[in-house]
């Protein structure tokens, strides 16, 4: 039956029929091949109750937010900001790169949204100041994936739903790594810069005052992070009802900057729901399909698989992980989780792993599959900003960064409070 | 009328569907941002919000499915796909969209036995609203039947220009969404080009 399962999954997502799809045929397979009950009668059940989901109400609602904060411009400020305060370091502008992707991070559920919102402003400079084009891009692509590391987070909502992991705790337990791993990422800029001082670029000069000056272009950014995720922990609002506070934020932002017209809105809500469809048309599919593995007892057989192989639980999660990276290479990231998160979740929490730490690694291991090639969606679309040149040029320079992802992997695993100090701190 | 002609109307009616979706999240964000505040400003609970925003996130999920198709911007994973002859290629298209509108087929057939099951019984929302589920949920299933009428006249305009050997309007109607394409829809944008010049001026 597993065997069955995964070369009908594999196999028809080969084909590059669309995810949604494949979930809901695979689901619909297994049904007729396995169940005693046809479990497919309570499809419209389920759909209306997933979709009415009100935790799910977020997704779309983050990616308003993400759709409107990047027409407002204030991404352009906030990179220059940055730049008065982070390019005295060896390596220039690319701590730049680095330091306006954790901010918009922290507004900005999606690491495509960060990397194209970030990339677009960033990559001009490298002809301007001379940059080793390679590692800039590779800078742009990395720090990128702090987007779903860094609260909000959409990845996290699904690891949420599809585990009944408490959201909030996540989005705790994500902070701090996510400072980590930025810290991490400039550290990997560092020692690139003074093993190869060429790729530095220029490092520029800027002054207090003009440090000073720049920081108002910080504020909106920091207000709506801390508003977002302020009324999270405070307990004043739920992540929908945070997700709603943010909108009108941006909203009321947008509109202070003047960029608030009908045609932008109709782009806004055209991008908002071309991306919310589609993850929902998934979590959808995703939510029948899990139905009937569970249904026909897939999760409990392949825990009994797991359990027979006699590993230590150390070893078993490092086999889960070495599976992630492989499967990354190769897989769509959204489609690895929803395909991937609700079998194995259950056998890692199993042995003993606390399922918040594990939705950290989760998305630590995302990030890596969004910059190893082949398929790497964040090299695609800072290849695509760029517009000229080859891809290989982004993936070569993203290779270093992955190496800091594996050293965050492992940091991870070997320091698990770096998630969980948070979330337990505030339990208390 | 020519399919070319329903077809250009077909995708204002999916871009009309993105908005009314996007519309509604833009109200449940509003109206629930409102109660949150005045839940706590007041410590009055109105309650309610949450119950319609779910309600909205069902609507605009279904009205937003079409204008997705159209934009080719449902995942599809298509290392191998690249590869392959485009005739290949064309087939694989044609029969992904087929599968597509199988599974959601379905759905809608269930989907409107759970609708007309709260038609017959006259269900209500166990919140303290009481919503007559019916009245989301037939916004809900219309989504859907629409979706199915777009999708599956896509796949009748595909399937023609397969036939006829232009794979050229194929690969624009349902092939995957190649690179290029995909960052001219994530970045079509020109207020930012604006923007950041003018930053730039101000360095």
């Amino acid at each position: 039956m597993i065997w069955v399962t995964l070369a009908l999954l594999l196999g028809l997502l080969a084909l590059s029929f669309p995810v949604a799809a494949v979930l809901g045929i695979v689901g619909l397979a297994l049904d007729q091949l396995y169940a005693f009950l046809p479990l497919y009668l309570s499809l419209g059940e389920m759909t209306w109750g997933a979709s009415t989901d009100v935790i799910l109400v977020a997704i779309p609602m983050f990616v308003l937010l993400g759709e409107i904060l990047l027409r407002a411009g204030i991404a352009e400020r906030m990179y220059a900001a940055m730049s008065h305060w982070l390019s005295w370091l060896p390596g220039g502008l690319m701590h730049s790169n680095i330091g306006a992707c954790t901010l918009f991070s922290a507004v900005s559920g999606s690491s495509v949204a960060t990397a194209a919102t970030i990339g677009t402003v960033a990559l001009p400079e490298i002809e301007r100041e001379g940059y080793e084009p390679r590692f800039f891009l590779g800078t742009v692509a990395a720090g990128g994936t702090l987007g779903i590391l860094i609260p909000p987070s959409i990845n996290m909502i699904v690891y949420g739903v599809l585990t009944d992991t408490s959201i909030p705790q996540l989005y705790l337990a994500g902070m701090l790594p996510g400072l980590v791993l930025a810290l991490l990422f400039m550290a990997t800029v560092l020692i690139g810069c003074w093993l190869r001082p060429a790729w530095g670029g220029k490092t520029r000069r800027s002054t207090w005052r003009a440090r000073f000056r720049a920081l108002p272009d910080l504020v909106p950014p920091l207000l709506i992070f801390l508003l977002v995720i302020g009324s999270i922990y405070a307990g004043l609002a739920t992540p929908t009802e945070a997700a709603s506070l943010g909108v009108i934020a941006a909203l009321v932002l947008a509109a202070w900057r003047r960029k608030l017209t009908v045609a932008m809105m109709k782009r806004a809500l055209e991008g908002t729901m071309r991306t919310s469809a589609m993850i929902m048309a998934i979590l959808i599919a995703a939510t029948f399909l899990n139905f009937v593995l569970t249904g026909i007892g897939l999760t409990s057989q392949v825990n009994a698989l797991v359990t027979d192989l006699g590993l230590t639980p150390m070893q078993t999660l490092l086999l889960v992980v070495l599976f992630y990276l492989v499967l990354g290479m190769f897989m769509e990231t959204l489609t690895m989780m929803v395909a991937t998160v609700p079998i194995i979740t259950p056998v890692i929490v199993g042995l003993g792993f606390d399922p918040v730490w594990f939705g950290v690694l989760i998305m630590l291991l995302v990030e890596t599959a969004m910059i190893t090639p082949p398929v790497g969606i964040n090299l695609f679309v800072v290849q695509g900003v760029r517009g000229t040149g080859q891809i290989h040029d982004v993936m070569i320079g993203a290779a270093p960064f992955v190496v800091t992802l594996m050293v965050m992997i492992a940091l991870l695993i070997l320091l698990p409070g770096i998630a969980l100090v948070l979330p337990e701190a505030l339990a208390r | 009328m020519n399919l070319d002609r329903l077809l250009e109307l077909a995708y204002r009616l999916a871009r009309f569907g993105a908005w009314f979706g996007g519309g509604l999240i833009v109200a449940a964000a509003l109206l629930v941002g409102v109660e949150v505040v005045i839940r706590k400003a007041f410590n009055l609970t109105i309650g309610g919000a949450d119950e319609l925003s779910g309600f909205a996130l069902a609507i605009a999920t279904t009205w937003g499915l079409a204008f997705t198709l159209l934009e080719r911007a449902h995942v599809r994973i298509d290392s191998l796909y690249i590869h392959l002859p485009v005739r290949v290629a064309a087939l694989l298209d044609l029969i992904g969209l087929a599968l597509f509108i199988g599974f959601f087929g379905l759905v809608t057939w269930h989907g409107y036995g759970v609708f007309a099951t709260s038609l017959r019984v006259g269900a209500h929302s166990l919140s303290p609203l009481g919503t007559p589920l019916v009245i989301p949920q037939a916004l809900w299933v219309v989504g859907l039947v629409l979706f199915l009428a777009i999708a599956t006249l896509l796949l009748i305009r595909a399937a023609l220009a397969l036939v006829r050997g232009d794979l050229g309007t194929m690969r624009r109607l349902v092939g995957s969404r190649t690179l290029t394409e995909e960052m001219a829809a994530e970045l079509d944008r020109p207020e930012d080009a604006a923007s950041a010049a003018e930053v730039r001026a101000r360095r």
